[in-house]
């Protein structure tokens, strides 16, 4: 093994060596397993429904019966109205429904990136800050390594473990989504509601796009964490004003959004999904290449304040 | 004279405008142990991070093997396995995953010399135990271990006895006159407990206000050729004053019950016999023994810190 690589593994050693680690990954099958219970016992009917070969009137049939419902309850209009527009959908575009399967669970779990977001900014926060509450620091400054390796062994092990989660996450979704729900095939088509609009993908796809544009808040996010852990040596404070930062973007970027350089803001350029599927941008005049720019940006500058804190600093009093 | 394992070169370090060390000139040789003495906060563990790197240099230069440590980290730190204040380990793994850690870290460190290490500090029994687990004492084994597992040529420990018991020790203290004589390791040994450095060191740098204030040898073979204050009890005393002062370069002094006198060791037997010719007799002979406590109290002054 390489001289990087056998760093990497320490590292690797070290988190899994805590039982926070692994509390992480037992709290990610919990949800994966609990979400899907619910959805198999309080999901929507109309979900699981096998149709038959004249589904068209079938489908038909179920609208007239909505209707009717809409006429003698006016609540029951909001839920309604959307099976309609589904139905009507499929209709209008032969495509014949299919029952809720696996593929679609794991493609509805993505947001749970964000929970992935939230371990990863835990992760991050503690790599460099921990050796410095422990005095481990000093025992592991004075190898024959530079400092400039040694930081990046933890930064790419942060992202090893990000990636660790994700794929624990996909495969724990699928699982238990092939359990409860079975399986359209290996890469069914699934039909998803664009708002406005409907759209038939095949699920693959989908889920590649869907988890894959999360990636771009969780790195960004676990490198600012990194980088504050780096400066301050202060996992609590990574932890804090990282997650922090997550949950408040959105509104501090529509707080901001009537001042032009609120473009240039983190959090209006991490949301990549809002270039696609003909949506409007947060902020007229934004595009895709403006924003990968931006971010960019943002990842050379967290990166590089992070090099210069840990590799200029005098270790003392630790 | 072996060539020098280390070199302190000027050494200085300021922070903001406060001067921590003051230029810092003395080397220390293969083979031989280094104590490092001063009251706390002297800048015993300042000079030792920098001597490894831990913290800048702000004038002057460390030279391990010949290499800089500040324009050659690598090449220098190969050289040097080193205990920074506590040994720190890391509390969840256990002593022997601690040690793998460090062994990954450099080339060649096998299985087998860890655990070659981990018999010589002791600590079979107890390296699967959880670090986190370990008493002060083993804590400091294992820090040993891991400051060994390289096998360096220069060795730094930074209160290398605290927390143990004094078998201890002595233990630990024969270790580390092994590791000088046996393997020609330069040991570095920092304290503020001097009985403990005058035990195991070969010389002694006394550091006071971040200046060096001495360098001694530990003397472990007794000067002949040393004068000495000898005090003897006698009656009559002035007859034996007399006779003295009449026979002796530096005559003598008078005390309540006894006369003091600076001789040098081989001329006691003969005084006392040419007393006991003269008819006076002798009740008690003591040799003053001028201890490094003595010394190093008389450098130090008071523990004050600047």
């Amino acid at each position: 093994m390489s001289n990087f690589m056998k760093l990497i593994w320490n590292e690797q050693i070290k988190l899994y060596a805590k039982k926070a680690t692994w509390v992480m990954f037992a709290v990610i099958l919990v949800i994966a397993i609990g979400g899907g219970l619910i959805t198999k016992f309080f999901g929507t009917e109309s979900d699981f429904k096998e149709y038959g070969d004249n589904w068209q009137t079938e489908l038909q049939a179920e609208n007239e019966q909505l209707m009717a419902e809409m006429a003698d309850d006016e609540f029951a209009g909001f839920t309604n109205e959307f099976i309609i527009a589904e139905n009507n959908y499929h209709l209008e575009n032969n495509i014949k429904p299919q029952p809720y399967d696996g593929w679609e669970y794991v493609l509805d779990n993505s947001f749970l990136t964000s929970v992935i977001s939230l371990f990863t900014i835990i992760v991050a926060a503690g790599i460099i800050s921990n050796e410095f509450k422990w005095g481990t620091i000093k025992l592991l400054l004075i190898r024959p390594i530079s400092r400039t390796k040694i930081l990046f062994s933890k930064y790419v092990s942060v992202l090893i473990f990000a990636l660790t989660l994700l794929v624990f996450l996909l495969l724990s979704s699928w699982l238990v989504g092939a359990l409860l729900f079975g399986l359209n095939g290996l890469n069914p088509m699934v039909v998803q509601d664009m708002m406005p609009g409907y759209a038939h993908n095949d699920v693959l796809g989908e889920i590649a796009k869907s988890y894959g544009f999360s990636i771009v808040t969780l790195v960004m996010m676990a490198t600012f964490a990194f980088m504050i852990s780096a400066i301050f040596r202060s996992s609590g404070m990574a932890i804090g004003l990282a997650i922090f930062l997550m949950m408040a973007g959105n509104t501090i970027v529509a707080f901001l959004s009537q001042y032009e350089w609120s473009k240039f803001i983190l959090f209006a350029n991490t949301n990549l999904e809002q270039y696609t599927n003909g949506m409007e941008p947060t902020i007229p005049g934004m595009s895709m290449t403006f924003s990968i720019i931006v971010l960019l940006v943002y990842f050379a500058i967290f990166i590089g304040a992070a090099w210069a804190a840990f590799t200029k600093r005098d270790v003392a009093g630790n | 004279m072996s060539k020098p394992a280390m070199q302190l070169v000027n050494l200085k370090k300021t922070i903001g405008n406060k001067p921590i060390i003051k230029g810092l000139d003395f080397e220390i040789r293969a083979g031989e142990v280094f104590g490092f003495l001063g009251p706390n906060g002297a800048g015993k563990t300042t000079t030792i991070r920098m001597m490894v790197g831990l913290i800048d240099i702000t004038e002057g230069d460390v030279l391990i093997e010949g290499k800089s440590i500040k324009t050659d980290f690598k090449g220098a730190i190969q050289h040097v396995g080193a205990i920074v204040e506590n040994p720190e380990m890391y509390p969840f793994l256990s002593g022997w995953k601690n040690l793998k850690q460090y062994a990954r870290m450099v080339e060649g460190v096998t299985d087998e010399r860890i655990k070659e290490v981990v018999s010589l500090v002791g600590l079979e029994k107890a390296i699967h135990e959880k670090a986190g687990r370990y008493s002060l004492g083993m804590r400091q084994r294992l820090g040993i271990a891991q400051a060994l597992l390289h096998g360096p040529s220069i060795l730094i420990l930074d209160e290398p006895t605290n927390g143990l018991d004094p078998s201890g020790i002595r233990e630990i203290r024969k270790y580390i006159r092994n590791l000088a004589e046996k393997e020609n390791v330069a040991v570095i040994v920092s304290s503020h407990l001097l009985t403990e450095i005058e035990l195991m060191c070969d010389r002694i740098g006394v550091i006071k206000n971040g200046e060096l204030i001495a360098i001694e040898e530990v003397q472990t073979v007794e000067h002949e050729e040393a004068l000495k204050e000898v005090y003897i009890e006698v009656e009559p005393m002035e007859t034996a004053k007399v006779y003295l002062d009449s026979h002796l370069e530096n005559g003598v002094g008078v005390g309540s019950k006894e006369l003091s006198m600076s001789v040098k060791r081989e001329e006691i037997p003969q005084i006392l016999k040419n007393l006991m010719e003269q008819g006076i007799s002798i009740y008690g002979v003591r040799v003053l023994q001028a201890t490094l406590e003595d010394k190093f109290f008389d450098l130090i002054g008071e523990n004050s810190i600047e």
